[in-house]
């Protein structure tokens, strides 16, 4: 653990802007991530979450503003190095090595992470990593040869292998049943447990709520609402941007709205996050 | 070998019996100078030669996925490297070797830094371009005889061509082995399967690459030393032939790419069947030679030693043929 005591922020989003052409995928954002954090990161589709997810890993330079990490302009750091920093990701496409095997695929980002292990010590740590994702079974197969949810695994290894003090997960719960959603809301519990704060983006609202202490809502690349996940879930913006003006209107015609956010505040102490 | 794989060991080198095999079978050939026949003299060091450019070509085509077409670039370095010094009154194979190493050391982390940059078939095409560019130039340089070539004169001990035509391929193949063990053979394949994910994962592409290509061109330039001093001529056709950047890509898939192995076996493989071939139908043996290499691209793609890892034996190879190819 680094030194914290100059007071700054441990993940600040200041100002972020990109721009690909004619399209404004963010503008603007700011928000701050507190250590050992869960922050949820949702959205309608196209409004940029996987774009933020690529500017604070380091993929894309913002147009504007910057990510600092524990007080450090990420912007000049190479996209090699952003991981030894303590940030590490996972691709919504998922990125495996497909003609190495399970536990290789793990191995690379040992040997070459924060700690730079051996051949021999980054295999053991792989085993373990392959354990704790549930992919022991599998761990001496091709990637190639596995199913998408097991895919979602590996990512989550792969960027475990870094020993990130920061994770940013890109839809790792897309396409799981029930029971593996459950699953992996454990296993992310479990690894924000061990101190390691995470950043997620998800469709799935109720994994959203149920694992984040915080929750940051983007439409159209701007920021509209943060906050605790009760809040936000009831704020007029976020409805809106998922279900339209219309259905606002009519629900705040009759009254729905205050009432369940007045629900919302009695279920949850004020200042939780 | 499951307990290889099963160890954590021995995962991107190919098959470790095929290595051993290949190291037994080179150490048996250090007694061909013994026998004085300078047909099997010849054509060994010949097979040594395109080896050691095969297994060159592996490490930066091969292992790190980055398809070069101008690889006998290095070769004609190494081979001017030897003329340079046989210009200046140093006839010696054992000092060239060196002084080619560094050259193409030198020359691929000066072009790497632009050209690496590119992907796919635009590396391709610029290292192409490349092959062809310095040929020109050297040719235009009287300080290397220019387009009329230099005579080195031979040694009269002639064997120690052969010997120093060995030691190449040996060290090549047993670099690749050490690289395929390596912390660095996995940077390398991690690039190979998706430069991305291995920049995430700490992977410095940049830095990879240009020692991928620099050892890929450094197993051709020791190669080309080698053969100046045999040949006891060159010229820039001869330098940068056509022949001597496609072969060596052919023989490594041939073999298996991505393999320690995989290329010395293509090489000696294809050899044996040019040189079959050559001797019963002297007039149309390149028209089979071309057929064998397409048959073995469309039905063995990732070359020979990739047979053993098919599943379901030779009925699944039928079934993937079935599947995928007719």
């Amino acid at each position: 653990m680094r030194d914290e005591s100059d007071g700054a922020p441990f993940l600040r989003i200041q100002g972020v802007g990109v721009r690909f052409g004619g399209l404004q995928a963010l503008d603007d954002v700011s928000f701050d991530v507190p250590r050992s954090a869960v922050v949820g990161l949702i959205g309608p589709n196209g409004s940029g979450k996987t774009t933020l997810m690529n500017v604070i890993s380091g993929v894309i330079k913002p147009t504007r503003g910057r990510v600092e990490f524990r007080g450090r302009s990420i912007g000049d750091v190479p996209l090699h190095a952003v991981c030894r920093l303590g940030i590490a990701r996972t691709f919504q496409i998922v990125k495996p090595f497909a003609n190495l095997t399970v536990r290789e695929n793990v191995a690379v980002g040992s040997m070459y992470g924060r700690d730079r292990r051996s051949t021999g010590e980054a295999f053991e740590r792989a085993g373990e990593l392959l354990e704790i994702v549930g992919l022991a079974r599998v761990a001496e197969r091709p990637a190639s040869d596995l199913t998408i949810p097991d895919r979602k695994r590996l990512e989550v290894a792969k960027a475990l292998a870094l020993d990130p003090d920061v994770l940013l997960l890109d839809e790792v719960m897309a396409g799981l049943n029930a029971t593996e959603v459950d699953e992996a809301l454990a296993l992310l519990r479990e690894i924000n447990a061990r101190g390691v704060t995470l950043m997620v983006v998800e469709h799935l609202m109720k994994a959203i709520m149920s694992i984040s202490t915080h929750v940051v809502v983007l439409a159209e690349g701007k920021k509209i609402a943060e906050g605790a996940p009760t809040d936000v879930v009831a704020s007029p913006a976020v409805i809106e941007a998922y279900l339209g003006t219309r259905y606002v209107q009519r629900r705040r015609a009759l009254g729905e709205i205050e009432r369940e956010r007045e629900e919302a505040e009695a279920m949850q102490p004020p200042g939780a996050h | 070998m499951a307990w290889l794989r099963n160890a954590g060991l021995g995962g991107i080198t190919g098959s470790p019996l095929a290595f051993a095999l290949c190291c037994a079978l080179l150490v048996a050939l250090l007694g061909i100078p013994l026998l004085h026949n300078g047909y099997y003299e010849n054509l060994f060091r010949g097979i040594f030669m395109f080896s050691a450019m095969a297994l060159g070509w592996n490490v930066i085509g091969g292992y790190t996925g980055y398809v070069s077409f101008g690889n006998v670039v290095y070769f004609g370095l190494g081979a001017y490297a030897s003329a340079f010094l046989a210009e200046h009154g140093v006839e010696n194979v054992w000092l060239a070797i060196p002084l080619a190493l560094l050259v193409a050391a030198a020359f691929a982390v000066v072009l790497g830094l632009p050209i690496l940059r590119l992907r796919g078939h635009y590396f391709g095409i610029a290292t192409l371009g490349i092959a062809l560019a310095v040929e020109e130039i050297v040719a235009n340089l009287d300080a290397l005889g220019g387009g009329s070539g230099v005579t080195l004169r031979q040694a009269e001990w002639f064997p120690q061509y052969y010997y120093a035509m060995w030691l190449v391929c040996a060290a090549s193949l047993l670099a690749t082995w050490l690289i395929a063990r390596s912390k660095f053979g996995y940077a390398l394949v991690a690039i190979r399967e998706n430069e991305d994910a291995a920049a995430v994962l700490g992977v410095n592409p940049t830095r990879y690459k240009i020692a991928a290509w620099a050892i890929s061109g450094m197993m051709a330039a020791a190669a080309g030393a080698v053969f100046a001093f045999a040949n006891g001529f060159i010229d820039p056709p001869t330098a940068f032939a056509v022949d001597d950047n496609v072969f060596p890509i052919v023989m490594a898939i041939f073999g298996g790419v991505g393999t320690a192995a995989g290329p010395l076996v293509g090489a000696f493989l294809l050899t044996a069947v040019n040189e079959t071939l050559w001797s019963h139908f002297p007039q149309i043996h390149t028209l089979f030679f071309g057929a064998v290499i397409v048959l073995v691209v469309l039905f063995l793609p990732r070359g020979l030693l990739y047979l053993r890892n098919l599943r379901g034996g030779w009925r699944g190879f039928v079934r993937s043929l079935a599947a995928y190819r007719v």
